[in-house]
């Protein structure tokens, strides 16, 4: 799958399991995102990435859980009491333990899944799909940016390297380990890796490269003015009901000039692309169905239909859901069904040789 | 054809006083393949980065003179224009690749100028197939090894089809596999291409028979000069050359023309003293990463007055062994113990290292105090002494000859003193036992020929080491004993005497010169 399509994949899941705090969509977002992951390549370089953020999700989760009941929580259906002191009203009100409701451990929970929908696929996203990919096919006037960002992900193991390094041989010059080491650890790190960035960056300079070529004026002033026209947008929107129609004129306008800027940026841009990787058909649609599905759920949530919401505190209500939310919180799943049909091309053609041992240290 | 000249040029560093290059008067012809010569701090890449413009374009100072470079002016030319021109390969393979495979690594600079597709297509055939690396075409970097990444950095600037190529100390962080590809792939793009190569190298054994000029850079200052005049001239040269410019005072500039100019020589051995009570005894250590087994079943013991070389390619399991010796690995089998001290594979790294010191490969990325003087007093308040006091820290800077630095701010020092000072902080508390990780890496002439003098001088003391090095050369003048590694496994253990031998496993130049002898010191004429 190219990037492009991930891209889409991860908008989609963000989108849905932000958008709906219904415990039944958000359920069938995370069974979609864990069927994803079990067919996803783990070929890119942050597939070590993966683990963690699943790790965290699941410690977020936890702490909701954990934050829900050590505050106590208002609700009818009281589980147990956790003792706990209480701080007078006149001195801000606060308490720790009381009651702890199942609403409450719900409504966590809801939070929770949701937090877990998006680092779960920001995980697949990273295991499946290298930086590198990523930058080959951001469009030529980001190419840039995304090359500093790329090179910068690039260094970072190489710090951490740095830092594993530097502790060791504190240990074997006899120090012991605390928080007074720190300044030892952090100095010779932060030195080792601006030195590394100098070297890099001369180098890349002594093979040509130079910093983007910029834009003509006009398009660089509209860029320019498109960030007061945004805010002006939003301050208006949301001011009052009567002026959102200039709200919308400033966003449209804002959007424009953005929208000229990149253009433009994109045409004085001088470099090509020596692979670039096509887009099937599949995935085409794919992106195109991801994005409907996103503006659907923001729709569906704004006009309160099919039981987007759902509010444990008004006495848990049972669960409904209706067919069409159902389907669009299906439509995570999609990738599953591309790369059962088609295994990732792109892991293939990289035959990797057995992993060479440049370096003897634990990698 | 004239490539490039520098006329009168002299260079200042941003900030400093003294002059980085002074007066150089310099001319390239098209083919040309110069080698620049001399000490660490001298000059080399510097003199090198003015061919290219990123001196002064890159490090800024102040210039004065004029360098050409096909008509171009370095020092003003954009360095996108530049490129085309002059091409780069440094020393680090990992600092200067920005892709993840090799294809989009060769491809990014021709990209960067806008090159049409089909012709990256076909520059890319071409400067691969042209060092011999197709195979490795859809690789990603990091899978590499140093050799294979140096040969790689070498085709990118090959894509870009210049007519100056640059290369500072390539191979000083190879094996010598991975030196002898590069050099080799240096040859081939020589016969290829019209181009000119000018390579700053401290290994000159492989280099001088290849080279046509060889420009000597000291102290600024550069004198050009045939490989012949080379021979006779240089500070440091191989031993062969050393010997036939001593022994026959003619210029060889490879071990078959000294081979046809040296008369009957006879071999002085010098006869390392005897092996003293065992210091360290090792047994069946195996250390495995994953499924990797690293070091398999190593066994030996350690004894004072002994100094061993071990050698072996990048990824045999020397710095394995090593930190398995340490307590920073974790051993799968085996037992070692430092009988001295007492200490063994269960006591820790802080008890372990106060016996035996180890000083990995770039021990300076550790250093961070303001001087080097407090660098010393804490590795020696670390190792017990609470405050030690000034005349014991200016004792331990004697003995490694910085007492001179002592006040200087470590990050200051030339490139050569600075690693000195790091491994006087590694090995301050003077332990019985040193584990030296490829310490003369990089290093040139005099610096290896301060380290072996050292290392003589602990054994005789009654110390003993450990030495991982590629520089079998360097490792004649200091080592006792051989251990060659070879994918984890000790493949053979011997004594110097027998492993550098003409007949051994690794020869030296001398000892293929001169039956009996392994190194220049024990040359007699017959």
């Amino acid at each position: 799958m190219t990037p492009g399509a991930w891209i889409a994949w991860v908008t989609l899941v963000m989108v849905v399991a932000l958008a709906t705090t219904n415990p039944l969509y958000l359920g069938i977002v995370l069974l979609c995102v864990v069927l994803v992951a079990a067919f996803a390549p783990r070929t890119g370089t942050g597939a070590t990435s993966f683990r963690a953020l699943v790790v965290f999700g699941l410690v977020m989760m936890a702490v909701s859980l954990f934050v829900a009941t050590v505050n106590g929580s208002y609700g009818d259906h009281v589980l147990f009491t956790v003792p706990g002191p209480s701080i007078p009203r006149w001195l801000g009100g606060l308490h720790l333990g009381g009651p702890v409701s199942a609403e409450g451990l719900a409504a966590a929970s809801i939070r929770g899944t949701a937090i877990l929908c998006v680092l779960f696929a920001f995980g697949v996203f990273n295991g499946a799909v290298s930086p590198h990919r990523v930058l080959r096919s951001t469009p030529a006037a980001l190419f840039h940016a995304s090359l500093i960002v790329t090179v910068g992900l690039t260094l970072l193991p190489s710090s951490i390297e740095d830092l594993r390094r530097i502790r060791e041989m504190r240990a074997l010059r006899g120090a012991r380990t605390g928080v007074r080491e720190l300044p030892a650890l952090v100095v010779p790190a932060v030195i080792g890796g601006l030195e590394r960035s100098m070297r890099l960056a001369e180098a890349m300079e002594a093979r040509g490269y130079a910093a983007s070529a910029r834009p003509p004026l006009l398009p660089r002033l509209a860029a320019a003015a498109s960030a007061p026209l945004l805010i002006a947008a939003s301050w208006t929107w949301f001011y009052s009901e009567d002026w959102r129609w200039l709200g919308a004129v400033f966003a449209l306008a804002g959007a424009g000039c953005l929208g000229w800027w990149f253009v433009a940026a994109n045409r004085a841009q001088r470099t090509t692309r020596f692979r670039t990787e096509p887009t099937p058909l599949v995935e085409r649609l794919a992106i195109v169905a991801s994005l409907a599905g996103c503006v659907a759920v923001l729709a569906l949530r704004f006009l309160g239909e099919a039981n987007m919401t759902y509010n444990p505190f008004a006495g848990l209500p049972p669960l409904t859901m209706s067919p069409l939310g159902a389907a669009v919180a299906l439509l995570c799943a999609w990738p599953a069904a591309v790369l059962l049909f088609q295994p990732d091309a792109t892991t293939e053609r990289a035959p990797e040789a057995e992993p060479s041992f440049a370096q003897d240290p634990a990698r | 054809m004239t490539l490039a000249t520098i006329a009168g040029l002299s260079y200042w560093y941003p900030g400093s006083e003294a002059p980085a290059l002074r007066d150089i008067n310099l001319t390239l012809e098209s083919g040309d393949f110069a080698l620049l010569a001399g000490r660490s701090a001298g000059g080399k890449s510097t003199l090198l980065r003015v061919f290219n413009g990123l001196v002064p374009q890159f490090h800024g100072g102040r210039m004065t003179g004029l360098a050409t470079v096909a008509g171009h002016n370095p020092a003003r030319t954009p360095s996108r224009q530049m490129a085309l021109t002059a091409g780069m390969v440094f020393q680090e393979p990992e600092a200067q690749a920005v892709a993840e495979t090799v294809e989009e690594e060769v491809a990014f600079g021709l990209e960067q100028q806008a090159v049409e597709r089909s012709e990256i297509a076909r520059r890319l055939d071409a400067a691969l197939g042209a060092i011999s690396i197709e195979h490795l075409r859809h690789r990603r970097l990091h899978t590499l090894s140093g050799g294979e990444r140096q040969r790689v950095a070498l085709a990118s600037v090959l894509a870009l089809e210049p007519r100056l190529l640059l290369l500072d100390e390539p191979t000083s962080q190879l094996d010598p596999a991975g030196a002898e590809a590069l050099v080799a792939a240096l040859e081939r793009t020589r016969q290829q291409r019209d181009v000119c190569i000018l390579v700053a190298e401290h290994r000159l054994e492989r280099l001088l028979p290849s080279v046509n000029r060889v420009v000597e850079v000291a102290g600024g200052a550069a004198t050009a000069m045939t490989a012949e005049e080379a021979a006779l001239g240089l500070e440091s040269v191989p031993p062969a050359t050393w010997l036939a410019r001593t022994h026959a005072g003619s210029p060889a500039i490879s071990l078959e023309a000294a081979r046809r100019v040296l008369p009957a020589l006879a071999a002085a051995a010098i006869a390392p003293p005897a092996p003293g009570d065992a210091l360290l005894e090792a047994a069946g250590l195996t250390v495995a990463y994953g499924e990797h087994i690293a070091l398999r079943d190593a066994s030996f013991t350690l004894r004072e007055g002994e100094v061993v070389a071990l050698t072996g390619a990048n990824g045999s399991g020397k710095s394995t062994l090593f930190r398995a010796l340490t307590g920073l690995a974790r051993l799968h089998a085996g037992t070692f113990r430092y009988p001295r001290h007492g200490t063994d594979q269960g006591s820790g790294t802080r008890a372990i290292t106060a016996n035996a010191g180890l000083v990995p490969q770039d021990p300076a990325i550790a250093l961070y105090h303001e001087s080097v003087r407090e660098e010393l007093a804490e590795t020696l308040r670390n190792r017990g002494k609470h405050r030690p006091a000034p005349a014991d820290v200016t004792a331990t800077a004697a003995r490694w000859g910085i007492e001179q630095l002592a006040a200087a701010n470590p990050r200051d020092v030339s490139v050569g003193q600075q690693q000195r000072v790091a491994i006087a902080a590694m090995l301050a508390h003077d332990p019985a036992v040193w584990l030296l990780d490829e310490p003369t890496r990089g290093a040139d002439g005099p610096a290896k020929a301060w380290l072996a003098g050292r290392l003589r001088e602990h054994a005789a003391g009654g110390g003993a080491a450990i030495v991982a090095t590629h520089d079998v050369e360097s490792a004649a003048q200091y080592a006792t004993r051989v251990v060659g590694l070879r994918e984890g496994v000790i493949e053979f253990d011997l004594p110097a005497r027998q492993a550098f031998a003409a007949d051994g496993p690794l020869p030296t130049q001398t000892a293929r010169l001169v039956p009996g002898a392994i190194t220049i010191d024990e040359v007699r004429r017959a």
